[in-house]
């Protein structure tokens, strides 16, 4: 059947409202840290002002954002796959776009999820990762502002470089594990996203807590006079760290604990990685129907290997003493990296049998 | 395995990982061996492992591999006259083959073993161990709460003791010197069964594999309509046992080719579907059955799988020599060049006879010819809609007789003198200067087939299942306590009052632990009056 070109401008035109409110809610939630952050320093002063009500305004307007623009970008995805009378993910500008979508919701339910003031007869007397649960979690809005900017990333990727038109599935896709496997993969991928922007957060809080400057400050200054790198001494405690700690306090203040970020990213993780093994498997399945083998080494199910044992590395190595924390924040976010050469440079650079891009 | 050696700052340990003997002490040979092994079990080699692999895999990515693309290799190899043999010897076209990638993976599993041998046993012991016991003070753990009731410590103690156990908490009941009563309680051992049903079924994940890599074999076989295979060695154009493989695994059945279709999507030539009709029989007694082989639609036959795994185009031609005597009249097989299906191919007649010698045919064919800006042909679209073959004809010695194979695809021309050459469409005929005639009867399609069993196919699948069963268990699964404390009010309170006290403890960090303290101390009969308040920070 014949794409309904119609339909597919439609979800066109809806992917760009989408990513209009998307951008919106990251400007509003990046206005709601830099509002607290003033606020908190005016009260600091002493100053009375009432900015802290204003920024919490425009965290409130993002998060209204966010859910007007998923449920665009829904109805973008639902548009697309009646235009082409069939599932919505058969290339890599659809999967994108789909990845995306699982990510919003998970972060959309992560908000949802925690329950307004409830009073519960289990009090924590002290913090402590036994018995964190989602009442005695802060609020995940802090969230939003930066999984917004890897969202609009991806599908402005998606929308301009890896555009495909619409149109039906190549023989090789035609199969009813087109559902099963590569829904799998897109709720891995679009998890193992929020796991990673919170890991992210997580290494810079860390950091913080440990009284050491954020990196890319100590970078630019290294930069800025690279030829005597040895007279900034920039361990905790110097003048120098504790000078550009304080410029960025206000924002490491707003993030949650490092304990409490490290905590959501795992959980993150121990939600995606049974479903990326899962993905893998049923691939596997799949391509021994299409392909008459289950595993080849094709560059893709390597690069999926990989992956899965980036994140087997950084489950095994949250339980290991000295890899602990920093350590495995790095191996999840290596992982992650693996992942993004595993959809970007595997489908469009390294010629294999996923070669579904749907680019030339 | 996750979950090891987390420092506790509680007073009850509650880790899943089984605690390990110490290490021996003294010297010796043994003593040594024991220290390597655990050294070498532990998840810290665990890691340096999975990393490793991971590095090892990445090289099999980049650099072109024989499994995968043996005309790559030798490209590469033509490129590359110096470092090419070089990365040839370090196995770097076979990765996935090399012995330090095999090594790699074996260490792994055996690391996998010497973890998994232990932990099975301690975590068996574990789960037919009692809970232990209460700490003194409950209000004191991090999640604890406390109340004050009516209900006798002893009635309290048996009621909560059988409705934890009809929630699936293993739960003891316990009587203490000053007429408390205990139950403590214990919940979450799936997390641990989950984890060693994961790292066990990696092994026979193993396994399978080694099942298929042992007594499996794939062959491949291109067939012209009209044409067929049965299934034994002689008929395959490539064929791979594996190294314990006998021929009398090779089930009975054949095959033929009625036809073949592809089509294809008229605005920008990708494929749309591609199917063969067969007729086949799994045993030579056996009637006939039809069938459409289709990519991600195989034909399975006992003891086999039929893949339809590329297409083509033979052309049919007509070769008469001077005389008018019929010398070759059928289809010739031609390789696509790309995805257009420009194809090229080669016709060898070995004796025209009446005065002529061997006679060469190489052809080039576009399904739908267009003429390129620079006056050559090129293929616009895959489908034969307007197919032409442009042919030379090349005299001389075609090397017959050497005894060398002959490739069916290619003519070396050297020391063979060209003819003439001409283009044709379906029908049309070509004299030679000899007097030989070529006619291009028609086009039709060739398939591949790929014919493959993988003996340890279920074994992998089994396998695969109980992964993802186990690392749901290992993952989501949480291991938690749970006790309570009833005791007589102290002497000079009301002495029909009972203080209850009450506190949960959870290892892993799946969420939502307080609150299921809070049903469960709500389904106990927590009276809202009279709780003790503790403040939250």
């Amino acid at each position: 059947m014949a794409p309904n070109l119609h339909l597919a401008h439609v979800s066109d035109v809806l992917l760009t409202w989408a990513v209009f409110c998307y951008a919106f809610a990251m400007l509003g939630y990046a206005a709601e840290f830099a509002g607290t952050r003033r606020a908190a320093r005016a009260i600091e002063n002493g100053e009375r002002r009432n900015g802290a009500l204003y920024s919490r305004r425009l965290g409130q307007a993002a998060v209204a954002l966010t859910f007007i623009g998923w449920a665009i970008e829904v109805g973008s995805v639902t548009t697309r796959g009646l235009a082409v009378h069939r599932v919505p993910w058969g290339n890599m500008y659809e999967f994108s776009c789909m990845v995306t979508l699982v990510a919003v919701t998970i972060y959309l339910t992560l908000l949802l999820s925690q329950p307004l003031k409830r009073i519960g007869a289990f009090l924590t007397l002290r913090p402590s990762r036994h018995t964190m649960s989602w009442r005695s979690r802060e609020s995940v809005r802090y969230l939003g502002a930066f999984l917004m900017a890897p969202v609009v990333l991806y599908i402005g990727i998606a929308a301009t470089v890896l555009y495909a038109a619409p149109g039906p599935l190549v023989p090789a896709l035609d199969s009813y594990w087109i559902k099963i496997h590569v829904v799998a993969a897109i709720t891995a991928t679009g998890a193992f996203m929020v796991s990673g922007v919170v890991t992210l957060l997580y290494l810079l809080k860390e950091r913080y807590e440990r009284g050491l400057p954020p990196l890319h400050m100590v970078i630019a200054r290294r930069l800025r006079s690279p030829r005597h790198p040895e007279q900034f001494s920039f361990g905790p405690g110097t003048a120098a760290a504790a000078e550009m700690n304080a410029a960025s306090s206000g924002l490491m203040q707003s993030l949650p604990s490092a304990e409490s970020l490290d905590r959501l990213a795992y959980r993150v993780i121990t939600f995606a990685f049974p479903v990326w093994t899962f993905a893998i498997i049923a691939g596997a399945i799949w391509a021994e129907t299409a392909w008459s083998r289950y595993w080849g080494w094709d560059p893709k199910e390597t690069w999926s290997f990989i992956t899965w044992l980036g994140y087997a590395a950084y489950l095994h190595a949250r339980a290991t003493a000295g890899w602990r924390g920093r350590r495995a924040a790095m191996l999840s976010l290596i992982a992650f990296g693996s992942l993004m050469i595993d959809y970007y440079v595997v489908n469009t650079v390294i010629t294999g049998l996923h070669s579904y891009a749907g680019i030339s | 395995m996750t979950d090891t050696i987390v420092e506790e700052e509680q007073p009850a340990p509650l880790s899943t990982q089984p605690e390990r003997p110490a290490d021996p002490a003294g010297r010796g040979p043994i003593v040594a061996a024991v220290r390597i092994w655990r050294q070498f079990t532990s998840m810290r080699t665990a890691l340096l492992l999975l990393a490793l692999l991971a590095l090892a895999a990445i090289p099999g990515t980049v650099i072109p591999q024989r499994g995968l693309d043996p005309v790559k290799v030798n490209s590469y190899l033509a490129a590359h006259p110096h470092l090419g043999p070089l990365m040839d010897k370090l196995s770097l076209f076979d990765v996935f083959a090399a012995p330090w990638f095999v090594l790699i993976f074996i260490l792994l599993f055996v690391s996998v073993v010497g973890c998994v041998i232990p932990r099975v046993r301690l975590h068996y012991r574990a789960m037919r161990r009692r809970p232990p016991n209460a700490p003194r003070h409950l209000l004191r753990m991090s999640a604890s709460t406390g109340w004050e009731t009516d209900e006798s410590p002893a009635a309290l103690g048996k009621r909560v003791h059988t409705m934890l156990r009809s929630s699936h908490w293993r739960a003891d009941l316990r009587t203490e010197a000053d007429g408390g009563v205990t139950v403590s309680a214990e919940k979450g051992y799936l997390r641990e069964t989950g984890n060693l049903i994961f790292h066990i079924a990696l092994l026979l994940l193993l396994v399978g594999i080694a099942l298929s890599s042992l007594y499996g074999y794939k062959g491949t076989v291109l067939v012209s309509q009209g044409g067929g295979f049965s299934n034994a060695r002689a008929d395959y154009d490539v064929f791979e046992p594996s190294r314990l493989f006998s021929d009398s695994q090779l089930s009975p059945f054949s095959l033929t080719m009625q036809s073949f279709k592809a089509t294809y999507n008229p605005a920008n030539g990708e494929p749309l579907t591609f199917k063969a009709d067969v007729h086949y029989t799994s045993s030579p007694t056996s009637p006939s059955k039809p069938y459409v082989v289709q990519v991600n639609h195989p034909l399975n036959l006992p003891g086999a799988k039929v893949f339809l795994v590329g297409h083509g185009y033979s052309l049919i031609m007509k070769v008469t020599n001077a005389d008018g005597t019929v010398k070759y009249d059928g289809p010739t097989a031609f390789l696509p060049d790309n995805s257009l299906f420009a194809s090229h191919g080669v016709l060898k007649v070995p004796s025209l006879g009446a005065g002529g010698g061997q006679l060469g045919l190489t052809g080039e064919f576009y399904p739908t010819a267009a003429v390129t800006q620079s006056g050559g042909l090129q293929s616009i679209f895959p489908a034969p809609d307007h197919p032409v073959l442009a042919l030379s004809a090349w005299q001389g010695n075609l090397g017959f007789n050497t005894g060398i194979p002959q490739s069916d695809y290619s003519l070396p021309v050297t020391g063979l003198k060209n003819i003439g050459i001409t283009q044709l469409s379906p029908g049309g005929s070509w004299k030679l200067p000899d007097g030989a005639t070529v006619k291009f009867v028609g086009v039709q399609q060739w398939a591949t087939f790929q014919v493959a069993h993988e003996p340890g196919k279920r074994t992998v699948l089994v396998a695969a299942v109980l992964i993802v069963v186990g690392l749901l268990g290992s993952l989501r699964v949480r291991r938690r306590r749970f006790w309570i404390r009833a005791v007589p009010a102290p002497v000079g309170q009301d002495p029909r009052r009972t203080v209850v006290t009450a506190a949960g403890l959870a290892r892993s960090d799946v969420g939502g632990f307080v609150d299921e303290l809070d049903d469960l101390v709500k389904q106990i009969g927590r009276s809202p009056h009279g709780a003790i308040e503790t403040e939250r920070d």
